[in-house]
C-alpha cells in the first residue's frame, strides 16, 4: 500500500471516530448547561424590566423550553444531524448565521496569533538553546517568564494606554473604523490596523509557552546519541542544529499548538473583551449569561469539531516531520 | 373643556432656542456612541431594556416628548384635549409624517400601537394604558382614547422610549415577538436603521424625509458595543466614541475625564427614569419579618457615605419611598427613619426596644444578603452595608450570583432574606413605584415587582385612589399618606437616588433638551469641529 492511500484511510477512520466523540460532547454539554439556574426567558424578561408570567410561559412554549429535558435533547440532536444548529431566540436569528458572522474575526485573530506565537516562539527558543547560558539566553528566558506570568487583560490595557492613547499609533478597539465605513482595499488595511494590538497581546502569552518549550526540547535533543554520532561523523554544528535537532525538537511544539487551537477559541474571551473584537469567545461568554443554550451548544459543537480536525492535522504533520512515526 | 395648546409652547421654545444659539448648526458627520451591553433585538415595543432604549428612540417616535421641566413637547401628536371627567382624551396627530418605508403615518397606527402592541406585549404598557378601553379614529389624524377611569399618569408615558408608535402594516397579523421588525426596525424618527453587525455596531443613517424642520443634522449615528469598561474609557479619551450614557464609563474614570477640556460629564437626562437604590426584604419569612428591624436598618445606614465613597459623590440620599424628582408634581414628602448620615445609636435602640438582645459576640440575628449582580459598585455597596449591619448586631453573609440565578431566587422562588437592588421609579409613581408595594403586584415569576410580598389593604386603597385622582393637590395628599405608611412598615428601604453619568465629547452639541436624555431621538444633535 502506498503512503497516500494509507493516509487517506487513516484520515477517514479518524473522522468516523470523531462523530461519537462530538455527539458525546453535545450530550454532556447539554446537561451541564441545563444545570444552571434560570433560562433564556428569565434573562429576557429581567432585561425588559418586567413581564407577566403568562407572557413568560408563552415565550417558553415558543422556545420549546416547556418540554422535558430529554425531549429537548432529542429535538436538538435531530436538528444537528440535519446540520441545523437551531435558532437563537434571544437574537431572533438562526444560530448558524450568528456563528458564521463571528467565526471570521475569530479565525483571523486565531491564525495571526498562532503564526506569530509559534513562529517567534520557535525562533526565540532556538536562539536561547544555541546560546545556552549566555546573556541572550538569559534575556529570552526572563522575557518568556514575564510575558507568561502577566495577566492578559493587563497586557491588553497597557497596550491600549501606550500605543493608542500615548502614541496614537493604533485604534483602541473594534475591528474596523465605524465612523468611516471603508470599502475594498482600504477596509482590509483598516482591519489589519485594528488587528495588531489584539494579536500581539494574545500572542505574548503563547509565545512565552512555545519559547520555553522549544528551548527545553532543543536541549533535550542535543543530549541524545544521534547528535554525538553526527558530531563524530564530522558534521558542522550548524547542520546538526538545523537539520537534525530542530526537526526533532519541533514535535512537542506542534503537538502543543494543536491542542491550543481549541483553547484559543475560548481563551481569547479576555482579549476579545478588552479590544471589543467581535469573535466567538465573546459570543459564547455572553450567551452563557443570557442562557442562550442553542447558541452556546452551537459554539461548543463548532469548537469540538475544530479540535478533532486540528488534532488529525497535527497527527498527519507528525508523519512528515518524523518519518519514523507511522500512520495506520 | 380644558384645552392645552402645545403648538404655542413649541413655537416659543423654537424661537427661544433660535435666539439662544449663537452658531448655526452644522450638518454632517458621524456620531459614534457607546451602547452597553449589546441589545438582543431592537424591539422597543416588547422590551424596555436599556440598550434598546439607547437606539430605538432614534428610529421610533412617541406621541410626545418631555422637556427637562417636565413639559410635554409635541412629536407625533400636535396637541391633545381632555374631557372634564378625564375619561376621553383626543389627540390631533401631525400631518405629513411617513414611515421610513414611505407609507403614511395615521391614526390607525396609533390605535394599533396602543391597543394591539403596547397593551399586549410591552412590559409596562399594560399598566400605562390600563384604563384605555378603546381608541376611536374618526379621521386619519385624530385618535380618541376612551378611558374607564381618569388616568393622569398616562400623560407621562408617551415618549418614544416608553410608548413607541409602531407601523401597523409591519406587525398586523404577526407574532409580535418574533416579527421581522424586531431586527429591522421601521419608524418615523430622524434616523433610519441601516445595518447591525453583531458584536460590533448598529448603524443608523439620517432620515432625509424627516418631518421636522429642525434637523436631523448628523449623517450617521453608530452605536458601538465595547464589553470592557477600561477600553470604553480609552475609546472616549481617544475620541473614537463621542457619547456614553448610563455609566458606560464608570464613575471612577468619569471623574478623571471630567478634567479634560474636550470631555464633559452630566447627570442630566435621567429624571424620567428616576433610578432608586434600595434594599428589598422578605416580609413573609426569615429574620426581617418584623418592621422594627427594617426601620432600624434604614436608620443605621449612612447614605451619604455610600454615595461619596462608592459612587464618587453622584447620588442623593433617599428621604422617603418616593424619589425627590417627584417634587415637581408635588408628590414627594420627606419622612422619618431616613437619616442621611445614619444613626447607629438610634438603630440599636429600636432593636433593643423591640426585644432583640445581643449575644456574647454582639450578634442579635443572622441572615443572608443578596446583591444585585450588575457590577462592582453594588458589591462594594454590599460590603459597606454588611459592616453597618454588623454595628447594630445583624450579621449577614453576602451572596453574589449571576443574573438569571439571582432573578430566579428573588422573583420566582422568594428564596431570599434581604436583597440589594435598584428600581426605576419612572415618570410617575403609578408607573414605577406601585409595582413594588401593591398586593396585586405580588406576582410570582414576574421580575421587579413586589418581591417582599408586602400586603396592606389600607395602602392598596390609597394606591388605587392615587391612580385615578386627577386633581394635583388631592393626589399629593394621597401620596403623603402612602409615604407615611411605607416609612412605618418599610417593606423596602430606599437608599439613595442614583445619579447616572453621561460622558460626552464637547464636539457633540444639542444632544440634550429632552428629559429622556440618552433615550431621546438626538434629532437636533450636531457636531462642531
Amino acid at each position: 500500500m502506498n503512503r497516500t492511500s494509507k493516509i487517506l484511510r487513516y484520515v477517514s477512520r479518524r473522522l468516523l471516530q470523531g462523530i461519537p466523540i462530538i455527539l458525546a460532547i453535545i450530550v454532556l454539554n447539554f446537561f451541564l448547561l441545563n444545570l444552571a439556574e434560570g433560562d433564556a426567558v428569565d434573562v429576557l424578561a429581567g432585561e425588559a424590566g418586567s413581564a407577566t408570567p403568562e407572557y413568560m410561559d408563552q415565550l417558553r412554549a415558543k422556545f420549546g423550553l416547556d418540554k422535558p429535558l430529554p425531549v429537548q435533547l432529542l429535538v436538538y440532536l435531530k436538528n444537528v444531524v440535519t446540520l441545523d444548529l437551531g435558532y437563537s431566540f434571544r437574537h431572533d436569528m438562526p444560530v448558524s448565521k450568528l456563528i458564521v458572522d463571528r467565526f471570521w474575526p475569530t479565525l483571523l485573530l486565531m491564525v495571526s496569533t498562532i503564526i506569530l506565537a509559534v513562529g517567534f516562539g520557535i525562533l526565540l527558543g532556538l536562539l536561547a538553546a544555541v546560546s545556552l547560558n549566555t546573556w541572550k539566553d538569559a534575556i529570552i528566558t526572563v522575557f518568556a517568564l514575564i510575558t507568561y506570568a502577566t495577566p492578559l487583560f493587563w497586557v491588553g490595557l497597557m497596550m491600549i494606554v501606550v500605543f493608542s492613547l500615548n502614541f496614537g499609533w493604533f485604534p483602541t478597539s473594534g475591528m474596523e473604523n465605524i465612523a468611516a465605513f471603508h470599502e475594498g482595499f482600504d477596509r482590509v488595511k483598516d482591519i489589519a490596523h485594528h488587528l495588531v494590538l489584539p494579536t500581539i497581546t494574545l500572542s505574548l502569552f503563547y509565545l512565552a509557552l512555545y519559547t520555553r518549550m522549544m528551548r527545553a526540547s532543543m536541549l533535550e535533543q542535543y543530549g541524545l546519541d544521534y547528535v554525538v554520532t553526527a558530531r563524530a561523523k564530522g558534521l558542522t554544528e550548524r547542520r546538526i542544529t538545523f537539520v537534525h535537532v530542530l526537526r526533532n525538537a519541533l514535535l512537542p511544539v506542534v503537538t502543543m499548538a494543536g491542542v491550543q487551537v481549541g483553547a484559543l477559541i475560548g481563551g481569547s474571551v479576555i482579549v476579545e473583551s478588552v479590544f471589543a473584537w467581535p469573535g466567538l469567545g465573546m459570543l459564547a461568554f455572553e450567551s452563557l449569561f443570557a442562557r442562550d443554550l442553542n447558541l452556546l451548544l452551537g459554539i461548543f459543537l463548532l469548537s469540538s469539531a475544530l479540535v478533532v480536525a486540528v488534532n488529525l492535522i497535527v497527527d498527519v504533520i507528525y508523519s512528515f516531520l518524523d518519518p519514523r512515526i507511522e500512520i495506520g | 373643556m380644558k384645552i392645552i395648546n402645545l403648538l404655542g409652547t413649541a413655537v416659543l421654545v423654537t424661537l427661544l432656542s433660535l435666539f439662544g444659539v449663537a452658531h448655526a448648526q452644522k450638518s454632517g458627520g458621524t456620531m459614534v456612541f457607546l451602547v452597553q451591553p449589546e441589545p438582543p433585538t431592537m424591539a422597543g415595543y416588547v422590551s424596555t431594556s436599556g440598550p434598546i432604549g439607547l437606539l430605538a428612540p432614534k428610529i421610533y417616535e412617541g406621541l410626545f416628548d418631555y422637556d427637562t421641566a417636565g413639559k410635554m413637547i409635541p412629536v407625533l401628536a400636535e396637541s391633545y384635549e381632555m374631557s372634564a371627567d378625564g375619561k376621553t382624551v383626543t389627540f390631533k396627530l401631525r400631518k405629513g409624517v411617513s414611515w421610513h418605508d414611505g407609507k403614511p403615518f395615521t391614526s390607525a397606527d396609533v390605535q394599533f400601537s396602543i391597543m394591539n402592541v403596547l397593551k399586549e406585549v410591552h412590559p409596562r404598557g399594560p399598566n400605562s394604558f390600563k384604563e384605555v378601553s378603546s381608541i376611536d379614529t374618526p379621521d386619519s389624524h385624530t385618535a380618541v382614547f376612551n378611558l374607564d377611569n381618569p388616568a393622569p399618569y398616562m400623560m407621562r408615558a408617551f415618549s418614544a422610549y416608553e410608548s413607541p408608535m409602531v407601523p401597523k402594516h409591519h406587525l398586523e397579523g404577526q407574532d409580535l415577538k418574533g416579527a421581522k421588525l424586531g431586527n429591522n426596525p421601521v419608524g418615523t424618527g430622524p434616523y433610519k436603521f441601516v445595518e447591525w453587525k453583531k458584536g460590533q455596531y448598529i448603524r443608523l443613517d439620517k432620515n432625509e424625509d424627516y418631518w421636522g424642520s429642525d434637523g436631523p443634522y448628523l449623517d450617521k449615528i453608530v452605536g458601538r458595543f465595547v464589553p470592557d469598561a477600561s477600553t470604553r474609557t480609552a475609546a472616549m479619551e481617544n475620541g473614537e466614541v463621542l457619547y456614553a450614557a448610563y455609566n458606560a464609563i464608570p464613575n471612577i474614570d468619569a471623574v478623571r475625564l471630567k478634567e479634560r477640556d474636550d470631555i464633559g460629564v452630566t447627570t442630566d437626562g435621567y429624571s424620567m427614569i428616576n433610578p432608586m437604590a434600595l434594599i428589598e426584604f422578605n416580609t413573609k419569612e426569615g429574620p426581617f419579618v418584623d418592621a422594627a428591624v427594617r426601620r432600624a436598618i434604614s436608620t443605621a445606614i449612612d447614605r451619604q457615605f455610600m454615595i461619596d465613597t462608592i459612587f464618587f459623590g453622584y447620588g442623593k440620599p433617599a428621604t422617603s419611598a418616593l424619589s425627590s424628582n417627584f417634587s415637581a408634581t408635588g408628590l414627594h414628602a420627606e419622612m422619618p427613619n431616613y437619616p442621611a448620615n445614619g444613626d447607629i445609636a438610634a438603630a440599636n435602640k429600636i432593636l433593643d426596644d423591640a426585644g432583640y438582645a445581643k449575644d456574647g459576640n454582639g450578634v442579635r440575628m443572622k441572615g443572608t444578603f443578596d446583591l444585585i449582580p450588575y457590577g462592582e459598585d453594588w458589591r462594594r455597596g454590599g460590603e459597606y452595608l454588611k459592616q453597618v449591619l454588623g454595628d447594630i448586631g445583624i450579621q449577614v453573609d453576602l451572596r453574589y450570583e449571576d443574573v438569571p440565578t439571582w432573578l430566579k431566587r428573588i422573583y420566582h422562588n422568594y428564596d431570599f432574606e434581604m436583597n440589594l437592588n435598584y428600581f426605576y421609579q419612572l415618570s410617575d409613581p403609578v408607573l414605577g413605584v406601585h409595582r413594588h408595594y401593591g398586593t396585586n403586584m405580588i406576582r410570582k415569576g414576574t421580575h421587579f415587582v413586589n418581591s417582599s410580598r408586602y400586603s396592606n389593604p389600607e395602602l392598596d386603597k390609597l394606591l388605587r385612589a392615587g391612580m385615578t385622582q386627577p386633581d394635583a393637590t388631592k393626589r399629593a395628599a394621597i401620596y403623603k399618606d402612602i409615604q407615611t405608611i411605607l416609612a412605618e412598615d418599610m417593606p423596602v428601604v430606599n437608599l439613595f437616588e442614583l445619579e447616572f453619568l453621561t460622558v460626552f465629547n464637547t464636539k457633540l452639541k444639542d444632544a440634550y433638551g429632552s428629559a429622556m436624555g440618552a433615550y431621546a431621538s438626538f434629532g437636533n444633535a450636531w457636531l462642531d469641529d
